[in-house]
């Protein structure tokens, strides 16, 4: 039987252990990477805006060096899952016929979505449970289990931009993080569009992610986490 | 010239109405606009009814050629043809006008929920890159709009993003 000081230990271990794997300022940030190392990327498409604004965002980074690519769409979301694939297709027929290294390195991930437009907050709790165990699945025992098939676990950086079901990946990271697995980094961009409040996924996922960055600097003057580098998009 | 409206992916019954009024058509008129071509998504307006899903509807009004359609998968061809794009506040919208040097009439739907469309709207607004407009105001908007005092917007500058990710992932 549990007695009610095992779990009272268990419970402080599980913070403690949560405690050391939130990013701090003062983190001895990354190990360096060599210019000829690859990095692969993970990027999530949250439909509509959400989805042009990141693909703007990957369409300006180093396609060989950030490579293989994943997209992580939302089961229904056929619009998004084009847009990725004229942008691959795009790059692929501009890169020079001999960098084979780019030959439309990527793959697309569907998974449930953690919750339907305007769906009230409780209706939403299977749902997000049945994305979690879909993202559980994806980030957490394909990597675990599959590591050769899948050299570089799921992924060395992860992009989010919102909404909802990019905050259920997260918390399949941090399980990664939690056990000691390899977990890419998290970088966040709060949306164009977010000009004097944050985004929900944005309140939520700003003590956790590796990078949060805004396009409005007034969104800093809470003076809490955050980077502001001008507009991205 | 041409003026072209645009609704987005959803709808916004009061601007497609309000456009095809009276004064928003004569403000239109008298600047010197012959065409207004609207893209009206699933917005219900009076003449909702009369077109069809993938149809082409034209009807002549106050001395104004009006052409409505519901939706087309890019609009980035009616953007180039336009002198002027009247629009919903979507981010996308703004950016995609904006890049092509259009000047640009944003009107916030104010039915929408959570609205944060309006401070992106005032706020480009507020630097000159834009005006940001209302349904009842579009009229005299469109008829006070000066476009050659609009400041216009930077280029999309790609080595930003780029450089906060090498810098993230280790690379230098």
């Amino acid at each position: 039987m549990l007695s009610p000081s095992l779990v009272f230990l268990s419970l402080l271990l599980c913070l403690i252990r949560l405690y050391l794997i939130i990013p701090t300022p003062t983190v001895d940030r990354q190990r360096r990477r060599k210019n000829t190392d690859t990095c692969s990327l993970a990027v999530f498409l949250g439909s509509g805006g959400h989805t042009s604004e990141i693909l703007t965002l990957v369409s300006a980074v180093n396609f060989s060096r950030y490579t293989p690519r994943k997209y992580i769409v939302s089961e229904g979301d056929h619009l998004s899952v084009q847009k990725a694939a004229a942008l691959e297709l795009l790059r692929f027929n501009n890169a020079s016929k001999i960098d084979v290294s780019n030959n439309e390195q990527y793959t697309i991930l569907t998974i449930p979505r953690a919750r339907q437009v305007h769906q009230s907050l409780l209706s939403t709790l299977p749902s997000a449970v049945l994305s979690l165990v879909a993202c559980l699945y994806h980030v957490v025992l394909v990597p675990m289990f599959f590591p050769k098939g899948n050299k570089y676990g799921f992924a060395d950086a992860l992009l989010l931009n919102g909404p909802g079901t990019c905050f259920v990946l997260c918390i399949a990271v941090y399980v990664n993080k939690f056990l000691g697995l390899p977990a890419p980094k998290i970088i966040y961009v709060e949306s164009f569009a977010r000009v004097q409040s944050l985004s929900l996924s944005g309140r939520l996922l700003r003590p956790f992610v590796d990078r949060f960055i805004v396009q409005w600097p007034q969104l800093l003057q809470d003076r809490s986490r955050g980077e502001y580098h001008n507009w991205l998009v | 010239m041409r003026a072209f409206l645009t609704v987005g992916s959803t709808k916004f019954d009061a601007l497609v109405q309000t456009a095809l009024s009276r004064a928003v058509l004569d403000s239109l008129n008298r600047k010197g606009y012959t065409e207004l071509v609207i893209q009206c998504g699933g917005s219900d307006f009076e003449l909702a009814s009369s077109i069809s899903q993938d149809e082409v509807f034209s009807v002549l009004r106050n001395g104004i050629d009006i052409t409505l359609w519901r939706f087309k998968p890019s609009l980035n061809d009616e953007y180039e043809r336009a002198d002027i794009v009247i629009s919903h506040a979507g981010s996308g919208t703004i950016l995609d006008v904006l890049r092509l040097g259009k000047p640009l009439i944003v009107v916030p739907n104010p039915t929408l929920l959570h609205n944060h469309q309006e401070e992106l709207a005032e706020a480009l607004s507020t630097l000159g890159h834009l005006q940001s407009s209302s349904v009842s105001d579009l009229a005299r908007a469109i008829e006070t709009f000066d476009s050659t005092a609009l400041v216009s917007f930077p280029l999309f500058d790609g080595s930003r993003f780029s450089r906060i990710l090498d810098e993230e992932m280790g690379f230098k």
